[in-house]
Formats: structure tokens, C-alpha cells, sequence
């Protein structure tokens, strides 16, 4: 039988992912993207998770505001990306180094 | 409790969303040409909201079934987030105007940033907790990368949204750990559960949830992204975030650390005196090599978050009033630093960035060069000058508890840190005249700020102590 | 083990059920029009059409910069679409204050959009 242990060690893994997606990942802004959405997918399914084992409702509407804010999180970095590929013609990692110190 | 009376709590929050629609609507139909009045009637929303807090949303105490408080904790960081939003809108329009970029969504922007962090002062649950942050970073993120034709805007934009957004992450997670092992999203509930004893489950959603919130103020070891966007971004923009943001996750900090995490406070004290040691060393250590003035100012800012923390340290109410008063004179010094850096022009108009070229300021503004040294000796906590008081305060708290050696420490990196404010005065003082020429002040409301901030943190500023300590501790002491 | 499985079984049906609508939905068109219409091929009508591109090719080629935008305001106003369904369920419980709030809520998603229209961002060219 899957019980919670199980889903809080996949979400671990899909956190975990995201988070060395952000850091080892060089090539490309928009896989950054996607690992913050990893991320966040691996919250939601612990907080689906622990509202299924709690008996509790919140965690699922907590589940939902994560999503949607995670939809305009996503939207804000889109468009930033846009006016910094307008700007630079790039949107290589290694590229983004204008400032240094 | 009905929902009038809710309602009745969340006066400066309503007030704050409805005006930004409203002018959001206007800034499409009249376009950045009524960008102007769009400013004006953005500050004065805001001096509406502030004026709502001496009505039942300044102490009413706690409101949406558990979700929201009035207190005097959050009036006092909301008065504290709407001066420093006022002052952003008001030194913008001198400053867009010059790049060709003033958009009248700019006061939109910050005064949504406000409502966010109304939100995280106010926040009494995990979920308007993540609500008000997240409302507050998203219109950041847009903020940092307000110059869309400059590429350092748009990398300082993008860099503060790729780190914010991490951030938010692990914040998250430690919150969907702190509910899964506590059984309730609200503060009570996971003080209820650590009470009755610190697990791993909760023990890492301690930890997570620190470390994002670490992130919101950077503190050391999550500060990466402050210089970099410090210098990026517009330089309204970074007077904005180094002021309002900080004092709305600071305070989130401090709410968090003793309402809900108040029973775990030997877990979290660890992590809390690595980070203000790091922030107040590395801040110091890093400052000393850089070239670029607003660079120095994230630097300075990492620094004293680092002494704000400590007064967070020994947990009690006396310390957290160090931190509100901490926070109150902080802004006071950096937004007129800012203010000055603004004013800092040479013979074409462009702003001078570089700290060498600042050696011919003493001769050509005399007056900017004055309250400049006057911010860096008070930054650099120096008796005579009100920016010594603060410090004092929080080292005074840690002594109060018995953590003398950590005060000793900290007095010590106070010392290092000192080192480079002095070497900016010396720059601008004693070194050779750069050829640089320096513009006369034109706008008179910039002098006038700047002029009230210098007199603020100038000894005078003792005058405000009986005030200011009876507002902190008032406010610190609704926590406990 | 078994019980588990054995709740997922109206799914399965369900799924069968839909394989064989669907099928006949694409097959039955073509047959009709094969045994009814007129067959003249020309090279219009057989060029593949999808979103103005042609549909086999590399897939990591650029594409226009304006797709984001919209793909921008899509995902936003779709997934605040999606606080409608709990909202949708619960109604008879929360009742004439529920409504009032979502109807605030949808109001607001409605100045967005009519900020966005006038901004053009919804215009193509």
C-alpha cells in the first residue's frame, strides 16, 4: 500500500531536482524556469499528501493558491526573459554576467 | 468575528488595493503623461493607509478566522513600509524622467508591493503568509527590471526573480512541513506542536522556512543576489528595496520566530547567531574592495541586517524592540545614502557610480558631500550620531540574557565594518580632486528628504529615543 | 491490493469507452466523405496546417516572441480559473458570502483583462 511516507519521498526527490536544476543547470534561463516549477509541484504533492493523511482540508487550498501564484511567478519570469533576450540576444546563463564584484 | 469588522482590520490593505486598481486602470487610459498625478495620488493612498492605522486596523487585534492580525507589531512595520514606499514614489519621477522611462505603472507597482507587505507584517497563518510575500516579490521582480532598454536592469531583474523565486521554494516546502507535522497552517498551531516537542519533520520546515526568509532580508549565506541587484536595478528602485521589503521580511522574521516558532527557540537561536555573525563579517570583509557605490550599499545593507538579527537573538521583547528600532534608523540612513547617491550627477547628467570619481564632491556640493559623511559615520554605528543607538540597543538586549561574549563579537565586526564607511568619507574628503563635475541639486523635495533623514540620524535623533523606545517596545511587546 | 485495483476499474472502462467514441469520430468523417464527396487531391489541400507552421521540423527553432506573450496572459487567467471549481462545489455551504467574494474575485480578473486589451497586448500585430 502507498502510505505518506512514500509521497513525501518522491516530492523530496522532485525538490531536490529543482533545486540542483537551478544550480548545475548553465545552458538556459528557461530550464531554470522549469526547475522552479519542479520545485513547486513537490511542495503541492506534500501538501496534498499531508492533507489526505491529516484529514484536513487546507492543505489542498493551500495546494491551489500555490499553483496559481506559481502561474503568475512563472508569467513575471517570461516576460522578464523577453526584454532580457531583447536586450542581450541571449538567454545563456553564462552570459548573464554584466556585473561582477 | 463578522466580516464588517474584518474588514475593519484590513482598512489600510483595502484602501491600498482598490487605489492601485483604480490608478492602474488610469495608467492605461491616460497614459505615462498623467504619470505625474498618478504619483501624487499614489502618496497620498498611502498616507490614507497610514492614517487607517490609528483606527481599529492599528490594534484590533486578529480578524478572517485566524488568517490576519491588527496589532501594534504590524502597525508599527506598516508605518515604517509606507514612508519608505512614499519616498521611492516621490524620488522616481525625477529620475525616470531623465532615461525617457517614466511609466505611470511605476507607483502602481510599488504601492501592490505595499499591500504585499501589509500582508506579511499582518500575517498570523502560513497561507496569507505566503500570499502577502509573494504579492510583494512578484511586483519586485517587475521593479528590478524597470528599465527595459538597459541590459543591467533587466540581468538585475531577472537574477532577483530567478533567486526570489528559489527562495519562495524553499520556503514552501518548509511550510507544507511545518503543516503536515503540525496539523494547521496557522502560527498557533505549529507554537502548539514545537510546545509539545521539536521533531525532524518539524525541525527541517524550521530550518526551510528560515532559510527562505533569510533569503527575503539577505542575511548571509543567502545574500548572493543583493549586490548584483543593488546595482542593476533603477536607483529608486534600490533606495525601495533596501528599505520597505527588508523592514516587511524582517518583521515577518520576528513574528515567525516568536509566535510560531516561539517553543523551538533553541533550535532556531543557532541558525539565527550564524547568520547575523556571517551577514555582519562578510558584509564588512566584502565592502572593502568594491568600486561601485550602490554595490557598497547591498553590502552595507547585508551588514546590518547581520546587527539586526542579533537583537532577535535572546528572543525577548526588549530584543525585538532593538530590532524595530534597528530597522527604523536603518532605513533613515540608507534611503538618505540613496537619496544622495541619486543627487550624484556629473556635468552631462549621468550618474556617477564609481566610489573613486566621488573625491571632487566636497568641493563642488559641499552640502551633499556633508550629509553623505554624516550617513556613512552614522552606518558606521560612531557614538555621537544616532546610528550608534540602535546598536547599542541590540548588544544591550544580548547582554540583558547573558550572551555577553556573542555582544563582545559583534562589537568587533562593528569595528571592521566601520573601516570602509570611514574610507568613503576619506575618499571624499581628502583625496585628490577627481574631474568629475558635479551638477547643483536641482530638486528641491530630494533636498528637503535628505536634509530631514541627516538631521533624523544626526545626534538630534536622540531627542526621538523616549518616543521611539516607548513605539518599539509597545510594538515589540504585542508579540508576546 | 486487490480493492484498490478494483476501484480504479469504472476508470478503466471509462477509458475504453472513450477510445472507441474517439475512434469513431476520426474514422467515421473521412469514410463518409470518402464514399460520398468528390477525391481531388492538390498540393493546398494536402500542405499540413498547424498554427501557421509546418508541422514536421526541428522543434528547437525560434519562435516568435509574440507566442510568449500570449501564452503569458493564458497561463494566468487560466489557472485562476481553476479557484472556480472548489468554489463551485462548496457554494451551498458558503453561500451568499462566497458568492460576493468570488464575484469580487472575478472582477478583479476582469480589470486585468480590460488593462491588458487596452495595453494591446492582445493584439497581434
Amino acid at each position: 500500500m502507498i502510505g505518506l511516507q512514500h509521497y513525501l519521498t518522491v516530492s523530496a526527490i522532485l525538490f531536490v531536482m529543482g533545486v540542483l536544476g537551478i544550480f548545475i543547470n548553465r545552458k538556459n534561463v528557461i530550464i531554470i524556469l522549469m526547475s522552479i516549477e519542479l520545485i513547486l509541484l513537490g511542495v503541492n504533492l506534500n501538501l496534498v499528501a499531508f492533507s489526505a493523511y491529516l484529514h484536513d482540508l487546507v492543505g489542498q487550498i493551500f495546494a491551489m493558491f500555490v499553483l496559481t501564484v506559481a502561474a503568475g511567478e512563472a508569467a513575471i519570469g517570461l516576460a522578464i526573459l523577453v526584454i532580457y533576450f531583447r536586450g542581450r540576444g541571449t538567454i545563456a546563463v553564462d552570459d548573464a554576467n554584466r556585473m561582477k564584484g | 468575528m463578522g466580516y464588517t469588522a474584518s474588514f475593519a482590520l484590513s482598512l489600510p490593505e483595502i484602501i491600498l488595493s482598490f487605489g492601485a486598481i483604480a490608478l492602474m486602470l488610469a495608467a492605461a487610459w491616460a497614459g505615462d503623461k498623467a504619470s505625474k498625478a498618478i504619483s501624487v495620488i499614489a502618496v497620498a493612498l498611502l498616507a490614507g493607509a497610514a492614517a487607517s492605522l490609528l483606527g481599529p486596523s492599528g490594534s484590533g487585534g486578529v480578524g478572517y478566522d485566524g488568517l490576519y492580525v491588527a496589532d501594534g507589531f504590524s502597525a508599527f512595520s506598516k508605518l515604517l513600509i509606507y514612508v519608505s514606499a512614499a519616498i521611492a514614489i516621490i524620488i522616481a519621477p525625477g529620475f525616470f524622467d531623465r532615461e525617457g522611462e517614466m511609466r505611470a505603472e511605476f507607483p502602481v507597482l510599488i504601492l501592490l508591493s505595499a499591500v504585499g507587505m501589509g500582508m506579511m507584517v499582518s500575517a498570523i497563518d502560513l497561507l496569507s503568509l505566503y500570499v502577502g510575500l509573494e504579492l510583494q516579490s512578484l511586483a519586485a521582480y517587475v521593479l528590478a527590471s524597470f528599465l527595459r532598454r538597459d541590459g543591467r536592469s533587466a540581468e538585475a531583474g531577472l537574477k532577483y526573480f530567478v533567486l526570489g523565486a528559489l527562495a519562495s521554494g524553499i520556503l514552501l516546502y518548509g511550510i507544507s512541513l511545518l503543516y503536515g507535522f503540525s496539523g494547521g497552517t496557522s502560527f498557533h498551531a505549529v507554537a502548539v506542536a514545537m510546545h509539545a516537542g521539536v521533531g525532524t519533520g518539524l525541525l527541517f520546515g524550521l530550518v526551510f522556512v528560515l532559510a527562505g526568509l533569510a533569503f527575503k532580508i539577505a542575511a548571509v549565506p543567502f545574500h548572493m543576489w543583493t549586490p548584483d541587484v543593488y546595482e542593476g536595478s533603477p536607483t529608486p528602485v534600490t533606495a525601495f528595496f533596501a528599505s520597505a521589503p527588508k523592514v516587511a521580511a524582517m518583521g515577518l522574521l520576528v513574528r515567525v520566530a516568536i509566535e510560531a516558532m516561539g517553543p523551538a527557540g533553541d533550535e532556531w537561536r543557532q541558525i539565527m547567531i550564524f547568520c547575523a555573525l556571517a551577514s555582519t563579517i562578510l558584509g564588512a570583509v566584502a565592502a572593502i574592495g568594491q568600486t561601485n557605490i550602490k554595490r557598497l550599499m547591498a553590502y552595507s545593507s547585508i551588514n546590518n541586517v547581520g546587527f539586526a538579527l542579533f537583537g532577535l537573538v535572546p528572543g525577548t521583547a526588549y530584543g525585538a524592540s532593538g530590532v524595530l528600532t534597528y530597522m527604523t534608523v536603518y532605513i533613515a540612513m540608507t534611503l538618505g545614502s540613496l537619496l544622495c547617491i541619486l543627487q550624484m550627477r556629473d556635468a552631462e547628467g549621468n550618474p556617477v557610480e564609481t566610489i573613486a570619481s566621488l573625491s571632487g564632491l566636497s568641493r563642488t556640493r559641499p552640502g551633499l558631500a556633508a550629509a553623505f559623511a554624516v550617513f556613512m559615520f552614522s552606518l558606521a554605528g560612531i557614538p555621537p550620531l544616532f546610528g550608534f543607538w540602535p546598536k547599542f540597543m541590540v548588544f544591550d538586549a544580548l547582554v540583558d540574557v547573558g550572551m555577553w561574549p556573542l555582544a563582545m563579537i559583534g562589537i568587533a565586526t562593528s569595528v571592521i565594518g566601520a573601516f570602509y564607511y570611514l574610507k568613503i568619507v576619506k575618499t571624499i574628503y581628502f583625496d585628490e580632486p577627481s574631474d568629475v563635475r558635479f551638477v547643483p541639486l536641482r530638486s528641491t523635495t530630494e533636498g528637503v528628504l535628505i536634509l530631514i533623514a541627516a538631521l533624523f540620524v544626526s545626534p538630534l535623533g536622540y531627542f526621538t529615543v523616549p518616543l521611539l523606545g516607548k513605539a518599539t517596545l509597545d510594538a515589540a511587546t504585542a508579540l508576546f | 491490493m486487490a480493492s484498490v485495483a478494483a476501484q480504479y476499474l469504472p476508470i478503466l472502462l471509462f477509458l475504453g469507452v472513450a477510445l472507441l467514441l474517439s475512434t469513431a469520430f476520426v474514422v467515421l468523417p473521412i469514410a463518409v466523405a470518402r464514399l460520398t464527396g468528390a477525391h481531388k487531391p492538390s498540393t493546398d489541400k494536402l500542405s499540413e496546417y498547424e498554427c501557421g507552421f509546418p508541422a514536421f521540423e526541428d522543434s528547437r527553432m525560434q519562435f516568435d516572441v509574440r507566442f510568449y506573450l500570449v501564452a503569458i496572459l493564458f497561463i494566468i487567467f487560466d489557472l485562476e480559473a481553476a479557484f472556480l471549481y472548489p468554489w463551485a462545489v462548496s457554494l451551498r455551504e458558503i453561500g451568499w458570502t462566497g458568492w460576493l467574494a468570488m464575484m469580487g474575485f472575478l472582477a478583479e480578473l476582469l480589470l486585468g483583462f480590460a488593462y491588458a486589451w487596452k495595453k494591446g497586448a492582445l493584439e497581434w500585430e
